[in-house]
């Protein structure tokens, strides 16, 4: 019994030691919606939380809506507005997904690798599956991982006449990098 | 059939209705903001922008400006005095003119200013939110104007009916223009709103969410702690934390700008940050609450 525990106990320890799941506060995640018209609409969020599991591929990220900055005070109002991101009712932007071939990739050996990531983007509660294409980099024992996309407004119910006008892109261009 | 003196004596009486019909209609509601009802004479009244501020929190960009609407108070009294100059039989031409346009202006700015609201999410159609007395200040504006003898017609009363939403509307785009281009200051030149240290910040954050939320959301704040950590990125942006027992804590991103001056901070030291608070949010990654902050800076030492 007593030998039962401590191995139970030595598992535990080691599953600690070399924890799979690594999680950042650090992450960056940008919004471009600029056009040929106007190219005020983007912002940086540099504080998103993000994690990984190297060993099942999961990742996980959280961006507090109002934590996007950009230069414009107004634009940044109509951002998180009713209309808009609605930040007062939906605070953050979430993604939930797997890094589907993280088979390929040696956490141990400096590298780059293509990946795919297939996962949940979910909007103001309106949740979308999004397939996009990404990079994993390790480097001296860290983790950096890189992707970029385009959402499409009109998915999460989001119009208005700055779009129709041409002064905001239908299809914004989302960035992702993190570190761990 | 109508004869030439009945026409004159029926158009003697047309700006006198008109006139009365502006008069009236001014101090009826023109538009519903859902539910909140907004009269004419609400602009040069102070209401508008009072209503506009605390329910949909957008204000009056320019303030100063403010003593500008005072001139449509000119609306009822030129159309009043139009009544009274028809009746004692002298020349109403030009007063008619300006209230009548006045009153196409003022409607102007309630349209453009209501699809403004629309943007942030205060109803959908601004012609469904017009309400009757609108349709009939601009009918009466227009009938006002049409109504005025005098030679060159066509030319005159079109140049009167299109000056002031025209004028408006042209107004309106460079303050517009004027308020996108315009950019937040450095934060570094701010003088902070609120100055505490990062335990109580969390603490007070802990205590009471929503008032905390309240409180410092979009404030410039200064907090002072010892960093709990510090990261700098590859791209040479900086992030420095401070945590407490609990597990929450502040994050503070500093932008590239900072780096010379922030990279030498470790954890542990005493740092004094200043930056706009982004408020609260709970992460179910971390299991924790994070207190963000945006377009930060190293305070002086």
């Amino acid at each position: 019994m007593k030998k039962t525990i401590l191995f139970l106990a030595f598992i535990a320890a080691s599953g600690l030691l070399f924890a799979q799941k690594k999680t950042t506060t650090s992450a960056t995640v940008s919004f471009d919606a600029t056009t040929p018209k106007d190219d005020g609409p983007k912002a940086d969020n540099k504080t998103v939380v993000g994690s990984i599991d190297t060993k099942t591929g999961d990742v996980a990220f959280e961006a507090a809506v109002k934590n996007f900055s950009f230069a414009s005070p107004k634009m940044q109002e109509h951002f998180n507005g009713a209309n808009w991101m609605n930040s007062d009712q939906f605070p953050k932007f979430t993604f939930t997904g797997k890094i589907e071939d993280i088979k390929k990739v040696k956490f141990t050996k400096d590298g780059t690798y293509k990946v795919k990531v297939n996962g949940d983007l979910t909007i103001k509660d309106i949740t979308k599956k999004t397939k996009v294409d990404g990079t994993v980099t390790v480097a001296g024992g860290k983790i950096s991982i890189a992707t970029a996309f385009t959402v499409t407004l009109a998915d999460y119910n989001i119009s208005g006449m700055p779009i129709d006008a041409g002064k905001v892109s239908k299809e914004p261009k989302i960035s992702v990098s993190a570190e761990f | 059939m109508i004869t030439a003196g009945t026409k004159s004596k029926f158009s003697k009486w047309l700006p006198i209705i008109f006139g009365a019909c502006l008069v009236v209609s001014f101090f009826l509601p023109w538009v519903s903001w859902q539910g909140n009802l907004v009269s004419g004479y609400d602009l040069p009244g102070g209401h508008f922008f009072r209503l506009a501020e605390t329910k949909f929190k957008l204000g009056n960009p320019f303030p100063k400006l403010n003593f500008l609407f005072f001139v449509f108070w000119m609306i009822p009294v030129g159309a009043l005095s139009t009544l009274i100059f028809v009746i004692i039989k002298k020349k109403w031409n030009l007063v008619a003119f300006v209230s009548g346009a006045l009153s196409l202006s003022l409607l102007a700015v309630y349209f453009l200013f209501t699809e403004k609201l629309i943007m942030l999410g205060v109803g959908r159609n601004v012609f469904s939110m017009l309400q009757p007395a609108a349709w009939l200040h601009a009918l009466s504006a227009i009938g006002l104007i049409l109504a005025v003898p005098v030679s060159q017609p066509v030319l005159k009363k079109t140049a009167w009916i299109v000056a002031g939403p025209v004028f408006v509307f042209i107004s309106f785009l460079a303050m517009e223009k004027y308020i996108m281009n315009e950019t937040y200051s450095d934060t570094a030149g701010i003088k902070a709103d609120y100055t505490i240290s990062a335990s109580d910040l969390i603490h007070e954050f802990a205590a009471n969410d929503s008032a905390a939320n309240k409180k410092y959301l979009e404030k410039i704040i200064s907090v002072n702690g010892a960093a709990s950590e510090v990261e700098v990125k590859s791209d040479s942006t900086i992030n420095i934390k401070f945590a407490d027992s609990t597990g929450s804590y502040i994050n503070f991103s500093l932008e590239k700008d900072q780096y010379e001056k922030a990279k030498n901070i470790k954890p542990g030291d005493t740092v004094s940050l200043k930056g706009s608070c982004s408020g609260s949010f709970y992460s179910d990654i971390l299991s924790t609450t994070q207190i963000s902050f945006k377009r930060s800076t190293l305070n002086k030492q």
